[in-house]
């Protein structure tokens, strides 16, 4: 196999089997951490997740200016636009009907979910059905770019990026130790072999600072579920996928940290750089959590779904990924990639995807969990 | 005693969650009196952590084990 791909995959599958086994034992639940904010008032994930954007943020920094973090801003990001903020709000909708989000039902659909291998199946079908309205959406989004030339915050107010970051890292560092200190950073648990979030966030920051350095981005996984949806509708019918504008579209082009050459890659069900970054990474997410559940026994798939959340988990699972495509991208590869380097869409994402939650838990308290 | 049993084996999150306090606060009376307790049976690990956490907040005692697989919580109101 050519050297650059083989330490991608490579690469890409440790980080998703640890990554997997590491979110399987902690429960790490990006939708549980905004969702139970407006449902219970109950903040103890989402400083988690604020602890994974700050460490993120320190090591990419760190990484960039200790010069092995090569690709700046990484690929794939664009300038912010109007899309960013509304694929963000019908993400927030889906991943809380669905009951997690990309990422999220990966892992428990390894650990014998039934209601997130619904989930699945719908992302797969959303982000396929996307193609149908790529057109009009992407016209869309180049009509209501709000800062053209300009991909993170630092870049659009010509600022070094440090300026900007360091202040951030010091006081998310200071209000970070003032919640350990005050004891709200752990809760006791009685799952067996449970791993304390807050280590699972120090953990999934630096699997994504290992992705950034060896393959040139950190985690992403969404356009798998319209290259899969892809590869599927081709076995039907492959000439009119072929004549989809959005399947031969081949966004990623960039030479990688450890290549002397360019790679491609996009949504179409082509085998190419796209499939050998993320199809390693989702299947090391499933199996790592696989594995994980195996070890405790507790993979026990219980095939008796409620109809009303069978419904939720396809219509959510559709949502996402419809809106992972519409965004693009999703909550990992924005709050855990973008966040951290502001870049302006990831910040519009969040802009979106905090009424998108709350939105998405009136519908769940109303309509599904009766 | 009267014992409330809920299954949530295989359910969407946060049901669990939401299911178990639907329960406690429609029998509290009863359950701090010590003539009822809920328990739960999930396989929802994240529940073990935020069930107990809840209930206890709101002045119930809590114990949690593991049973086939899945977790067994029982919500009760005295010691």
């Amino acid at each position: 196999m050519e050297q650059p791909f083989l330490l991608i995959i490579a690469s890409s599958l440790v980080i998703g089997l640890v990554g997997g086994f590491v979110m399987h034992r902690s429960d790490f639940c990006v939708t549980a951490s905004f969702r139970d904010m407006f449902l219970f008032r109950d903040f103890f994930l989402m400083r988690q997740m604020i602890l994974l954007v700050v460490a993120s943020m320190a090591l990419f920094e760190l990484g960039r200016l200790g010069g092995i973090i090569t690709i700046y801003p990484f690929p794939l990001l664009g300038p912010p636009s109007l899309a960013n903020a509304i694929g963000g709000f019908l993400f927030g909708i889906g991943m809380v009907l669905a009951g997690g989000c990309v990422c999220g039902s990966l892992f428990k659909l390894g650990a014998g979910s039934v209601a997130s291998l619904l989930a699945v199946i719908g992302m797969i079908v959303g982000a396929t059905v996307y193609a149908e309205i790529h057109p009009q959406w992407s016209a869309f989004a180049r009509s209501t770019v709000l800062v053209e030339n300009a991909i993170t915050l630092p870049q659009w107010l010509d600022l070094s990026p440090t300026t900007l970051l360091l202040p951030l890292v010091v006081l998310g560092g200071f209000w970070l130790s003032r919640q350990f200190r005050a004891g709200r950073m752990v809760r006791r648990a009685f799952a067996a072999g449970h791993l304390a979030p807050w280590q699972a966030a120090l953990i999934l920051a630096l699997l994504g600072f290992i992705s950034y350095v060896l393959i040139g981005m950190p985690l992403g996984i969404t356009a798998t579920y319209a290259k899969i949806g892809a590869s599927i509708e081709s076995l039907f019918a492959p000439g009119y996928v072929q004549s989809l504008a959005y399947f031969s579209l081949q966004p990623l082009d960039y030479t990688p940290p450890f290549a002397d050459q360019a790679i491609r890659g996009g949504p179409g069900p082509q085998l190419d750089a796209i499939a050998a970054i993320q199809y390693p990474l989702v299947l090391g997410i499933i199996l790592g959590a696989l594995g994980s559940a195996l070890w405790l026994g507790e993979w026990r798939p219980y095939w008796r779904v409620p109809p009303r959340q069978i419904m939720s988990a396809l219509i959510g699972g559709l949502l996402l990924g419809l809106a992972s495509r519409m965004v693009p991208s999703c909550n990992v590869w924005h709050l855990w990639g973008g966040v951290p380097i502001l870049a302006m869409q990831s910040l519009l994402f969040l802009v979106g995807l905090l009424p998108g939650t709350w939105v998405g838990a009136q519908l769940l308290t109303r309509f599904v969990v009766r | 005693m009267h014992t409330i049993d809920i299954d949530i084996r295989g359910q969407v999150c946060p049901s669990c969650l939401l299911l178990t306090l639907r329960e406690i606060n429609g029998n509290s009376t009863a359950i701090r009196a010590g003539s009822a307790d809920v328990v739960v049976v999930t396989d929802d690990r994240q529940a073990t952590a935020t069930i107990p956490a809840t209930a206890e907040r709101m002045g119930f005692c809590t114990e949690v084990e593991r049973c086939d697989g899945a977790y067994r919580i029982r919500i009760f109101g005295s010691p």
